[in-house]
């Protein structure tokens, strides 16, 4: 059979396929590169359409500084994202420390919770959670972001996989030695877990930095993060042609540091999207 | 060799019960306590809500704190059903998971078949950059593809020689949205295809090439059926997510027009509540999704179960 002749004839079935992925991925690469092509070009060579932009220019960044106010908004951006992430990643850790320790009476239903609340989309319970922000006075804040955002059941869900593959004797072995569950946690599950919860850590503060619906109800007046002051941004200037390249600098700019991270940390980055499905 | 013994509870004396049922609370507090703080944020920010949109929706209410909210029965569903914008919009919801069924499942289906005898650093090259739109903020990519498709200076106009004014028109409005949106999801799906097929166990294929099956059959009878949980979970997510996916593009770039062509049930819903402040409306529309989405969501776990065939 033609199969099993190594060599030549097996690169050549895998022509369709390179042909495949590589097409794919121009396809999908090519918005991304024409963003930061744009923003790169000297500000009256903004509608060229050279394939490369030459000569590169920092122009539409400079004007672009001067119109938003960027460090203040990557400051808050990251502000945000790092505290939801962290906070994500505590209250799921103790959670899923609990599913994975101990058998306890109503132990499924609380899990169910944590599953149920993919069935329940942000718009449904927009209006409550909105009344209750406005009560306790986090309206139009940065904490009115957070606080809402510090559980989150794909970390639960993701750390209650991991915990329960833990070996048990390791426990078994701390609770010997007359250690709290408590110290337990830091000292013996936490170091053995770091790979998946770095993984998970990563995947949280992406998904935090790019968030929209939520910043855009909390922060309706005051644009203070990133998606948003790009939102009014395009909403004021788009609209009438000359500002493009300054544009396409801000939303370079609101990309960047995730870019950054994926370029550094890409095959943990994928696994862990993959392995948790999307969101 | 060993028996397990049960612990003697039974000798605790009589006397001492209260204590010791205090001791035993005690010694099952511990999971609960590490349960504590992440129930009671999801009890706080998504059961409690739930209840009060349930409630919510059986009143009128025009979200000033001063106002009070009246009784009104099952009036917003009435006038939900009545209102034409809903039907249309979630005839919307439906052609965005349809359209989107390709990017989600079609084309990945077909790449991950083909791509499968890729190997080494140049399927790491592929991967990196099929994922890459997923990590765009999806404002920088309602700017970029708004660029993209600009009516005079865009590039898609300017290359196809047109002058198609792509987000705003009534014909196209639409279909640009699920383009973008296929286009932020398509890696992904690419991925979870091919991490699924690298999972069947390359002996069934194998046998089956000796038995003489055809590539062909040895798609459809074997590699198809083994994929199915896959393949139903991609569809899960297009009819849960993608509708979500979309919000912020039309947020940004549309706003639900031109004349509504971009009006989905989560851009109304969002209308309601924010843009013309009916309460009421807004969740009785809301509680109408919840049951819809638990609905669909049964349903395809139903269906993943009847279809799959495990790899035992």
């Amino acid at each position: 059979m033609v199969d099993f002749v190594p060599g030549a004839s097996s690169r050549l079935r895998a022509l369709p396929g390179h042909l495949a992925l590589g097409a794919l991925g121009v396809l999908c690469v090519f918005p991304i590169y024409w963003l930061y092509a744009t923003s790169l070009r000297r500000p009256d060579q903004v509608l060229s359409l050279s394939p490369i932009p030459w000569p590169l220019s920092l122009g539409n960044y400079a004007e672009a500084i001067q119109l938003v106010d960027i460090p203040q908004l990557l400051i808050n951006t990251t502000l945000v994202a790092l505290l939801t992430a962290l906070g994500q990643l505590l209250t799921g850790l103790l959670a899923a420390y609990a599913f994975a320790g101990w058998n306890f009476p109503l132990k499924r239903l609380c899990y169910l919770l944590f599953v149920g609340t993919w069935l329940v989309p942000f718009q449904v319970t927009m209006l409550p959670n909105y009344v209750l922000l406005l009560q306790l006075g986090l309206l139009n804040t940065l904490g009115g972001v957070v606080v809402p955002n510090l559980c989150s059941a794909l970390g639960v869900i993701l750390l209650r996989q991991h915990l329960d593959g833990f070996p048990k004797e390791l426990l078994e072995a701390a609770k010997m030695d007359g250690r709290s569950s408590w110290r337990t946690l830091w000292t013996v599950v936490v170091p053995n877990l770091r790979a998946p919860l770095a993984a998970l850590a990563i995947l949280l503060f992406v998904t935090a930095w790019n968030e929209y619906f939520w910043p855009a109800m909390v922060l309706q007046r005051s644009n203070d993060v990133l998606q948003l002051g790009l939102r009014s941004f395009m909403i004021s200037e788009g609209g009438q042609g000359t500002y493009w390249g300054p544009l396409m600098a801000v939303a370079g700019l609101a990309c960047l540091p995730i870019f950054a991270l994926y370029l550094v940390l890409r095959r943990h980055i994928v696994n862990a999207f993959v392995r948790s499905g999307l969101k | 060799m060993f028996v397990e013994i049960p612990a003697p509870v039974v000798v605790v004396p009589s006397r001492v019960a209260r204590p010791a049922l205090a001791r035993r609370l005690l010694r099952g507090a511990p999971p609960y306590l590490y349960l504590l703080p992440a129930l009671a944020l999801l009890v706080i920010w998504t059961y409690r809500p739930l209840v009060q949109t349930a409630q919510l929706s059986f009143f009128s209410w025009n979200l000033l704190p001063t106002q009070p909210a009246t009784p009104v029965g099952l009036d917003n569903y009435v006038r939900l059903f009545q209102l034409p914008a809903v039907g249309q919009s979630a005839l919307r919801t439906l052609e965005v998971i349809g359209g989107l069924i390709p990017f989600t499942l079609l084309v990945p289906v077909l790449v991950g078949l083909l791509g499968q005898r890729v190997r080494g650093r140049a399927r790491a090259v592929y991967q990196a950059l099929v994922f890459a739109p997923l990590l765009v903020a999806p404002v920088a990519s309602a700017t970029v593809w708004e660029w993209l498709l600009e009516p005079s200076g865009g590039a898609v106009n300017r290359v196809l020689g047109t002058h198609v004014n792509w987000l705003h028109d009534i014909t196209w409005a639409q279909p640009a949205i699920i383009l973008v949106t296929g286009w932020h999801l398509i890696g992904f799906a690419v991925l979870v295809v091919s991490a699924g097929l690298s999972n069947i166990n390359s002996d069934y294929t194998e046998a089956a090439m000796i038995d003489g099956a055809s590539r062909g059959q040895i798609t459809r009878w074997i590699t198809l059926p083994l994929l199915s949980p896959t393949l139903v979970f991609l569809a899960l997510m297009t009819a849960l997510l993608s509708a979500q996916w979309t919000f912020p593009l039309i947020d940004t770039i549309t706003q639900g027009g031109p004349s509504g062509a971009t009006t989905n049930v989560y851009y109304l819903l969002w209308d309601y509540s924010f843009h013309t402040f009916d309460a009421g409306l807004g969740t009785a529309a809301g509680m109408v999704l919840f049951v819809v989405f638990g609905i669909v969501a049964a349903g395809l776990v139903l269906l993943s179960e009847k279809l799959s065939v495990h790899d035992d």
